[in-house]
């Protein structure tokens, strides 16, 4: 039993040595997925592969570490050995997608492991039939590339030659691969180093009694936030538009979230079965958007780790598209997450309305376009795009910011121009796309490309098509993405030829709005006129405001009387606008 | 006689030394004034000068933060290329907070309605890929003068490249408006990655008119004072920078008053002959750290303005500005004094982020604080005087600071008073070593080869802690360490930094950079008034394996491009294993992606004294105060100058001015020549 303080010392210090971790792998890695994207997580497990602690990650990443952990202990019981380092990254043996490898370093004592430093990198090519490996209509998981059950990346610290020429000769970009890699094996020198410090300091008893001291930790506020919310149940349902193969076919996602006293179940029961596209989340990843809900509606930001996982129960049944069985193709299940979060948030907005936003852009849209230039070189650029936040019941959505899900970042124009063969038109917010309310959605994004080598493949992997993001309360949906191909629109998804000079456009989904729209406040609506992200008709048309003029200026008392007319002519909106509303653009 | 004078503006005190050629050193404190930051500096003068002359007004100052973070800079404009006046305003999305609905961005500088575009596009490899439209810039000027704009920035894609139309775009609106304040982004920032560059030439364009006008009055104010030596600043990467270079460029100031003591650090390392040494620079709110190796600060590549500190983490970005330009690589922390002590709702011990601040200040000011602080700490614990802080303005009262640790912390946590007071200091001490391990840990560096300076006004008395802590066994208090920005101010250089971005260049490439590069930083320094015999210039290549996305800064030694190119490879590779641990197998080649020169104007003087004498103050003989494993011991108290008659062993306070200085059991102090408190550990 230690005292608080030496408590409260050992949880800073395991938390900062995560922290070192993901700096680690932020400084040395090659690829620009993992850097600018942070497409990686990193943590410290104890010997039952249970998080211990958490660095700075992608919150979508924050179930997988364990499942994977486990995975490995599972296989290889006692056959672990010091200078062994374990590595996967099979979906269905604790991976997620094939693209994130994760890479597990042991720290023994008395001859056993006692503590583990974790990795998990999102790599930018692992094989199979597209470059990026992130296909959205693969259907079946022996398309989507190289697929690793848990091994041994080095053994008793030599480093496993086969398995290395393996992955070197089935990747695309064998060079950025074995740097990333090398990235994630320094980082867990970092973490070797340290947490060999902390057993020095606390001998084995001590930083076992000290792990389940800092899970105990943040159990503890778990349950007093939870404890805080009112106890109740509800259930929403919401939608990604196909999967690529069965083009319109809806997927439904249901998400019940029942809250009692110190417990919160996300049950997904009644969700499709799994789909033939690439799509299909595993436990771990539909875990992680109900987490990453779950936490933003806790008054405390705890650390992460599993004393909140014992708070928080997730059921997802096994053969839905939220837990698929294999062979499910699963490359870009990106998306399912980003739907089963809006879902999840969709649900706490029901028990608690004033707690929570409106759906936001539905999630990044992946876009690659990867070929051969004049010189036989390979090229593949990958991107996610995302940038809008749901009306809020205290304010606006954000406008150009990053989904809640993915702390994702934009890449630079300049560095894609002068990278690869391309040249980018626009990159621009998009006036009257935010979804109308009290408080408005995030307004979309527009970016446009030009290809100017002879031919690539071009592979986009959007939604929100046609099933807008949602609005609450009142406030209206935001608006639909768009894809186009010198002006004629495409599906949402997509893997295409694309030839020297074709400009390709995509416009990201407005978010949803919170609240009446009738009663925005005149400053709010001022200021959008002024900031051209809300036209004049728009204004009007939404809003019930009259405005004219450059820059516009609002009519008093004209507004007064439209809004008067509409509220007497308008149909009450739902408490989930799917739909525009009445009166509204279509 | 004629003084040089040191002004360091916080915010809310302003801090002037002067030294003379003797070496016999000034100081005075005086409360700031918001309302004019030079009034303030006015009446300090006013009390510290007696008609002596004055040769050099060394400034450093916070106007340039303040004024993004109060949201008060100039009507500014922003003139981008077709399609991208967006930038600015989406970042590059991320945001500081997991898990935060609340989160919200920080405006932008630039309205959307005065964010201009004009219809142009240019290719990586600066050739022409749309011709700049004459028309659509005739239409950008006809909106600025309607809208009757104050400052006016301007940055083009790829004008890193080739500069061409933003030249023609800035001379279009020069011409129409000769009096706008104009900043164009190959100017401030001819680098590649289009939203470092223009956020920080909107910076450069929001602060511009106010800073202009702030070193206007000031130097009405010196001269009324019949100063009329010149006003230099300090830049945040370290180098001074005269009025005239601060006007045009203010981006470069914004960070300028941590740099200060950092640089005062540096130069002072190098006298002592010191070649590891880490600054530890803590106040009331919050502690700072920085690295100084063979007489070189290190220096970070960008910095975020009004980001708040670090949670520790330095990857969660987006809570500031961005401004992409040299700065001195500080890591901060939300621990000073001032901060609060308290349980979280799982009855865990915090300490800070939040601070008590100057107002109500700790439980021990009486001015209506009733959470604990790491001085209400302190004091319980006897490290700190109760008759009172800056000798004895300020009475602490020690009862109030006793009630508050016992029933807010000590009763709850199910401790001992002293136990729990003691944990709380070590919670704040383990909160800074983070920022320490930020700038050594994290760059490969072993802590445990560094001496530990430190400085600001709490520094001295955790300094000692954390020395033990980490494994260091040296540390410097320098004279006065409450003042140590202002003094650092004395000894820093002028500097100029220049950076070219490049790819992967043959030699034939690189020589005219190189020159171009070298030619500049000269000329800047020649504008100053430097001769040719005291400028030195220093190179620096950032570097990277192909493939890789980020780049490592590596020193160059002198030569020409193609003796540069042949030593790169092996350089690099040293370095990045110095810093990540590995190096990549020989045949990956290492890319060129940017060079950068330094120019530095060397002083006239040496502008280092032999020695500051040692402060006398007025200190009680000794009181009891509270040693882990020891308990309590009776401690004696000395003032600095007492140290010249020998080493003294722990348990000792050193009791200051400014600063409380703590030697625990165990450790030794000494005075050297200088007149530093040395501090050696077992």
């Amino acid at each position: 039993m230690h005292d608080p303080i030496t408590e409260e010392l050992f949880r800073n210090a395991i938390v900062a040595l995560g922290d070192e971790m993901a700096l680690t792998i932020y400084r040395a890695a090659y690829s620009g997925v993992l850097k600018n994207i942070m497409d990686y997580s990193t943590a410290i497990c104890d010997a039952q592969g249970r998080l211990v602690a958490q660095g700075l990650s992608l919150p979508g990443h924050l179930c997988s570490i364990p499942s994977a952990l486990q995975s490995c202990l599972r296989h290889f019981g006692d056959d672990i050995a010091e200078g062994d380092i374990l590595t996967l990254n099979d979906p269905y043996d604790g991976g997620m997608h094939l693209p994130d490898i994760f890479v597990f370093r042991p720290i023994f004592a008395d001859g056993k492991p006692i503590v583990w430093a974790a990795t998990i990198c999102h790599h930018t090519d692992v094989g199979g039939r597209v470059p990026g490996s992130n296909a959205s209509d693969s259907t079946e998981i022996f398309a989507e590339g190289l697929r690793l059950p848990p091994l041994k990346l080095l053994e008793r610290g030599v480093p496993n030659a086969t398995l290395m020429r393996i992955i070197e000769r089935n990747v695309r970009l064998p060079q950025r691969v074995m740097g990333d890699l090398r990235a994630q094996l320094a980082a867990c020198e970092i973490a070797a180093r340290g947490l060999g410090e902390l057993l020095a300091r606390h001998k084995a008893d001590g930083l076992r009694a000290l792990m389940d001291a800092t899970m105990a930790h943040s159990e503890r506020l778990t349950r007093h936030c939870l404890a805080e919310l009112p106890d109740g149940e509800a259930t929403f349902t919401d939608w990604i538009d196909d999967d690529q193969i069965d083009a319109g076919v809806p997927i439904k996602l249901v998400c019940t979230v029942r809250k009692s006293s110190e417990h919160m179940r996300f049950d997904w029961t009644g969700s499709s079965p799994q789909v033939k596209g690439a799509i299909n989340n595993t436990w771990s990843y539909t875990a992680g958007a109900s987490f990453t809900a779950a936490k933003s509606v806790l008054s405390v930001n705890m650390p992460n780790n599993d004393g909140v996982f014992r708070c928080i129960e997730v059921v997802a049944p096994p053969g839905t598209v939220t837990n698929a069985l294999p062979p499910a193709a699963c490359a870009a299940r990106g998306l399912t997450g980003f739907r089963a979060a809006d879902c999840a948030f969709g649900a706490l907005a029901k028990l608690y309305p004033q707690l929570v936003y409106a759906a936001s852009d539905g999630g990044n849209t992946g876009i690659t376009i990867g070929g051969y230039d004049e010189a036989r070189k390979p090229f593949i650029y990958v991107d996610f795009l995302s940038g809008a936040w749901g009306g809020r019941p205290w304010a606006d959505g954000l406008d150009g910011n990053t989904n809640m899900f993915a702390n994702m970042a934009s890449f630079s124009i300049e560095v894609i121009e002068a990278e690869n063969p391309l040249e980018v038109l626009d990159y621009e917010m998009v006036p009257d796309t935010g979804g109308p309310g009290q408080f408005r959605g995030g307004v979309s994004l527009r970016r446009t490309w030009r290809m100017l080598a002879q031919e690539g493949i071009l592979q986009v992997r959007a939604d929100r098509h046609t099933h807008r993001p949602y609005g609450l309360q009142g406030g209206g949906p935001g608006t639909p993405s768009l894809n186009a191909l010198d002006d004629e629109t495409l599906p949402a998804k997509l893997t295409m030829r694309l030839t020297r000079g074709q400009v390709f456009r995509h416009e990201l989904p407005g978010a949803g709005g919170w609240g009446p729209p009738l009663e925005r406040a005149l400053d709010l609506v001022a200021k959008d006129l002024r900031d051209g992200l809300v036209t004049i008709e728009g204004a009007a048309r939404d809003y019930g405001v009259v405005a004219k003029g450059e820059p516009p200026v609002i009519d008093e008392t004209a507004t007064r009387e439209l809004r008067e007319r509409l509220r007497a002519s308008r149909a009450p909106a739902p408490d989930v606008a799917w739909q525009p509303l009445d009166g509204a653009r279509g | 006689m004629s003084l040089r004078i040191g002004i360091d503006i916080g915010g809310t005190f302003t801090d002037l030394v002067a030294i003379a050629p003797d070496g016999a050193v000034r100081t005075h404190k005086t409360p700031s004034t918001p309302a004019d930051y030079s009034q303030g500096i006015a009446n300090g003068l006013a009390a510290l000068l007696n008609g002596e002359d004055v040769a050099e007004v060394l400034h450093a100052t916070t106007i340039g933060s303040n004024t993004i973070l109060e949201g008060k800079g100039a009507r500014t404009a922003l003139i981008t290329t077709a399609g991208f006046r967006d930038l600015l305003e989406i970042r590059d999305l991320r945001m500081p907070r997991l898990y935060d609905m609340h989160w919200t961005k920080p405006p932008a500088l630039v309205e959307r309605r005065l964010r201009l575009e004009v219809v142009e596009k240019m290719r990586p490899d600066g050739s022409v890929a749309e011709a700049l439209d004459p028309l659509s810039v005739a239409a950008v000027i006809r909106t600025l003068t309607r809208e009757r704009v104050d400052s006016v920035a301007i940055c083009l894609l790829h004008s890193y490249a080739n500069p061409a139309h933003e030249k023609v775009v800035a001379q279009a609106v020069r011409r129409v408006m000769p009096d706008v304040a104009l900043s164009v982004s190959h100017e401030i920032l001819p680098e590649i990655k289009e939203y470092p560059r223009t956020s920080t030439t909107v910076v450069n364009a929001y602060v511009q008119p106010v800073v202009r006008a702030y070193l206007t009055s000031l130097a009405g104010r010196l001269a009324a004072l019949g100063i009329t030596a010149k006003l230099h600043l300090m830049q945040s990467n370290g180098g001074l920078a005269s009025a005239a270079q601060a006007a045009e460029f203010p981006a470069h100031i914004v960070e300028s008053g941590p740099a200060a003591g950092v640089v005062g650090a540096a130069v002072l390392a190098a006298r002592l002959g010191e070649d590891r040494v880490i600054t530890f620079d803590m106040g009331g709110t919050t502690a700072k750290a920085g690295l100084v190796e063979d007489g070189e600060v290190l220096r970070a590549e960008a910095m975020e303005v009004g980001a708040g500190v670090m949670a520790g983490a330095r990857l969660l970005v987006g809570g500031g500005y961005m401004l992409k330009l040299p700065a001195i690589d500080l890591a901060e922390v939300g621990a000073g004094g001032g901060s609060i002590c308290a349980l979280d709702p799982a009855g865990a011990p915090k300490v800070g982020p939040r601070s008590a601040g100057a107002d109500p200040g700790p439980v021990c000011y009486g001015r209506g604080g009733t959470e604990p602080t790491i001085t209400d700490c302190n004091l319980v614990l006897g490290y700190l005087d109760p008759a009172g802080l800056a000798g004895g303005t300020v009475r602490l009262d020690r009862s109030a600071a006793l009630h508050a640790v016992a029933d807010r912390l000590a009763d709850p946590l199910g401790m001992k008073i002293t136990d729990a007071a003691y944990g709380m200091v070590r919670l704040a001490s383990a909160t800074m070593m983070r920022a320490i391990r930020a700038v050594s840990v994290e760059r490969g560096r072993d802590v445990r080869d560094f001496t530990l300076l430190a400085f600001g006004g709490n520094g001295p008395l955790f300094a000692a802690g954390i020395a033990a802590e980490l494994g260091i066994r040296r540390v410097l208090i320098p004279p006065m360490p409450g003042l140590f920005s202002a003094f650092g101010l004395l000894l820093a250089g002028t500097e100029h930094h220049a950076t070219r971005t490049l790819r992967d260049p043959d030699a034939a490439a690189l020589q005219p950079v190189l020159d171009a590069l070298l030619a500049e930083g000269l000329d800047r320094l020649a504008q100053d008034g430097f001769p040719a015999a005291r400028c030195v210039t220093e190179l620096s290549a950032k570097a990277r394996y192909r493939g890789q996305s980020s780049e490592l800064s590596v020193k160059l030694p002198r030569g020409d491009a193609a003796a540069i190119l042949a030593t790169l490879p092996d350089a690099f590779a040293d370095e990045h294993e110095r810093t990540y641990g590995f190096r990549a197998p020989p045949e990956e080649h290492v890319e060129l992606m940017g060079v950068s020169v330094i120019a530095r104007g060397m002083p006239a003087r040496p502008p280092l004294p032999g020695q500051i004498p040692p402060a006398r103050a007025k200190v009680p003989a000794s009181r009891r105060a509270w040693f882990e494993g020891a308990g309590w011991m009776e401690t004696q108290v000395i003032d600095r100058a007492e140290l010249a008659a020998g080493e003294r062993h722990g348990p000792l306070i050193v009791q200051e001015y400014d600063a409380t200085c703590l030697v625990p059991p165990g450790a030794v102090a000494g005075l050297d020549g200088f007149g530093n408190i040395v501090v050696t550990l077992e």
